[in-house]
């Protein structure tokens, strides 16, 4: 071609895009499928095999063409390790909340296909975010993943409370992505690229990096890409949508938005806001001290333990900005972003098992108060187990996943010269030990009059065994895990 | 005359931003709320295809091409939950939506 500037497209381009089809062409089946064929167990069950083979054969593939950092679309796109680190834990999160979905959904009357298509559309979105290298292509990612979300939430129309919460979420969620996509124009304005290898490169060339158009671009951003994560003071939306929406549903957002987020965050401020560090790392401390505080300490109130868990996963979000905070440079040594992404994949296990657990008992007639927990342990153990062992885990009870998760942190926070900031973590576990082993004090100690006795539900077995193996293998296993995420930093 | 140049486009975009940021935070109506929001995404649009025009680069038209797709996505999304709430309660004040408090 004559033209310089012609973009070079070839098939080897799509290649890192196999995975992101995959979950693609589940949301189209699913949609499709579940529009033709009338309701019965039969389709219900050929949609569920659909997503688990699906999310499975995603994941395969991601996990297949790690490797090489490769970069495609003219620099666009990228399936670097931490690119694959993030779509196997989004795609893991979708195939979780299948397993607690596949039953609970149509009990409710809701359908199933598009639920199933809407959720394929979401983790779509979130794996695009893991694997772009562009603000537009990340606010396009970040914008799927959450126009799917909203109506998810408000997945249960009947009630009232579900299409308030969404409505809530929404409303608030629009409003941080015109925030963020203000953010990302004056960063195109001041550095005259949207490509965020680029905008590094050149940031890292200014003499002045405390331009007030610089500042406010950064502050833009963060503020932005705060909300999608439920950073306090920007986490007004997530009590209420995490409560009026479907159990499985809440499950789900509670985690796949989040590591989205989170992809997001790690992409835009690490590799693209790096050499602006020093300006934007004191926002992040300020930040994660304010949410992992309210989290915890507004947790401790909660009567609902679905409010519970809204409040705990805020909490958990500013662990994860501790992480964040310890970031110092990219390459070798530094163990904050490693720590981050471990934190997000052992995330996903825990909460999606504890809303699990709780949707498995909404399957039984019961409620979402502490009261309904009450002797659980005596009609159905094995759920009363897994829950206790989730809720373990969040807490951080060494040799479980949670526990390695805060660890990494608090090492990373260490390291970086903020021991005060893991100090503060350590301080505020213990606090939320207090709400989390209310419930299994309930479960194991309360009265069992009343607790519902287990019915059929083999698929939710199997899925809540997958997590609770999940949890505690790998704990056992988390110094791969961990050189796995560290991987991408030697890459980068 | 003064020709226009970057500072006036901006200026124009900062304050649209501000007007829709002021309009979510003040207004009760979800309606409104919802205009409010849309006037931040082409106060944005109008921002992005300024510092396309100034650094003579296309990528900020692309960029403001996306944000009125997505916004037009989010419109659908957003009336749909309002036509589905207003059916339930004949009314778009947000004020009315309180049944989930803290």
């Amino acid at each position: 071609m004559d033209n310089p500037v012609a973009v070079a497209l070839t098939l080897e381009d799509f290649k890192i895009l196999i995975p992101h089809a995959i979950v693609l062409a589940v949301a189209l089946l699913t949609l499709g499928y579940g529009a033709i064929a009338a309701p019965s167990p039969g389709r219900n069950a050929a949609l569920t095999v659909i997503s688990v083979f699906g999310y499975l054969g995603a994941i395969v593939a991601a996990l297949l063409l790690t490797g090489q950092p490769r970069t495609a679309f003219s620099g666009m796109g990228a399936l670097d390790d931490m690119a694959v680190f993030l779509i196997v834990v989004i795609a893991a999160s979708a195939l979780l909340t299948v397993f607690i979905s596949a039953q609970t959904i149509p009990a409710w009357d809701m359908p199933l296909g598009e639920y199933y298509s809407l959720l394929a559309f979401s983790t779509l979105g979130g794996m695009l975010v893991a694997s772009a290298v562009d603000l537009v292509m990340i606010f396009v990612g970040i914008e799927l993943s959450s126009l799917s979300v909203f109506v998810l939430a408000a997945f249960a129309k009947r009630r009232r409370e579900s299409i308030e919460g969404a409505l809530k979420y929404f409303l608030l969620s629009s409003f941080a992505t015109a925030i963020l996509i203000y953010g990302m124009a004056w960063t195109y304005g001041v550095t005259g690229a949207t490509n965020l290898n680029d905008i590094s490169l050149r940031l890292a060339t200014y003499q002045d990096r405390t331009a007030p158009t610089l500042l406010l671009a950064a502050l833009l951003l963060i503020v932005g890409l705060g909300f999608k994560a439920a950073a306090v003071p920007f986490h007004m939306w997530t009590p209420d949508a995490y409560q009026g929406a479907p159990t499985p549903v809440t499950a789900f957002m509670s985690v796949a938005p989040k590591v989205t987020a989170f992809a997001a965050i790690l992409r835009v401020l690490v590799q693209g806001l790096g050499p602006l560090r020093e300006q934007w790392v004191p926002l992040v401390i300020v930040l994660s001290v304010l949410t992992m505080a309210l989290g915890n300490l507004v947790a401790i109130a909660q009567r609902d333990v679905k409010r519970m868990l809204a409040y705990s996963s805020i909490a958990h979000t500013g662990y994860m900005l501790v992480g964040l905070a310890a970031f110092r440079q990219i390459g070798g040594g530094d163990e904050s972003i490693p720590s981050v992404l471990f934190y997000n994949f052992a995330y996903a296990f825990m909460n999606i098992g504890a809303f699990g657990v709780l949707a498995w008992l909404q399957l039984h007639g019961k409620g979402t108060t502490i009261d309904d927990f009450n002797g659980l342990a005596v009609t159905a153990w094995p759920q009363a187990a897994a829950m206790a062992f989730f809720l373990f885990s969040l807490t951080g009870v060494p040799p479980l996943l949670g526990f390695y998760a805060k660890y990494f942190i608090i090492l990373a926070a260490i390291e970086a010269g903020y021991t005060w900031l893991a100090v503060v973590v350590v301080l505020l576990s213990a606090v939320s030990a207090y709400y989390y082993l209310r419930v299994v004090a309930a479960m194991y100690f309360g009265d069992p009059a009343g607790a519902p006795t287990p019915a059929r539900t083999r698929f939710f077995g199997v899925g809540l065994g997958a997590m609770v193996l999940s949890v505690a293998l790998f704990g056992i296993l988390s110094g791969p895990v961990l050189d796995l995420a560290r991987q991408w930093y030697l890459a980068l | 005359m003064g020709e226009l140049t970057l500072g006036h486009f901006l200026t124009l975009s900062a304050l649209l931003f501000v007007i829709g940021m002021l309009g979510v935070l003040t207004r009760k109506n979800i309606l409104i709320i919802f205009m409010s929001i849309e006037l931040m995404l082409n106060a944005v649009n109008v921002s992005l295809i300024a510092f396309g025009r100034y650094l003579d680069s296309i990528a900020g038209q692309i960029f403001a091409i996306f944000v009125i797709t997505i916004a037009a996505a989010e419109a659908a999304i957003g009336l749909g939950l309002i036509l589905v709430l207003t059916r339930r309660q004949d009314s778009v004040d947000v004020t009315s939506v309180s049944l989930l408090k803290e």
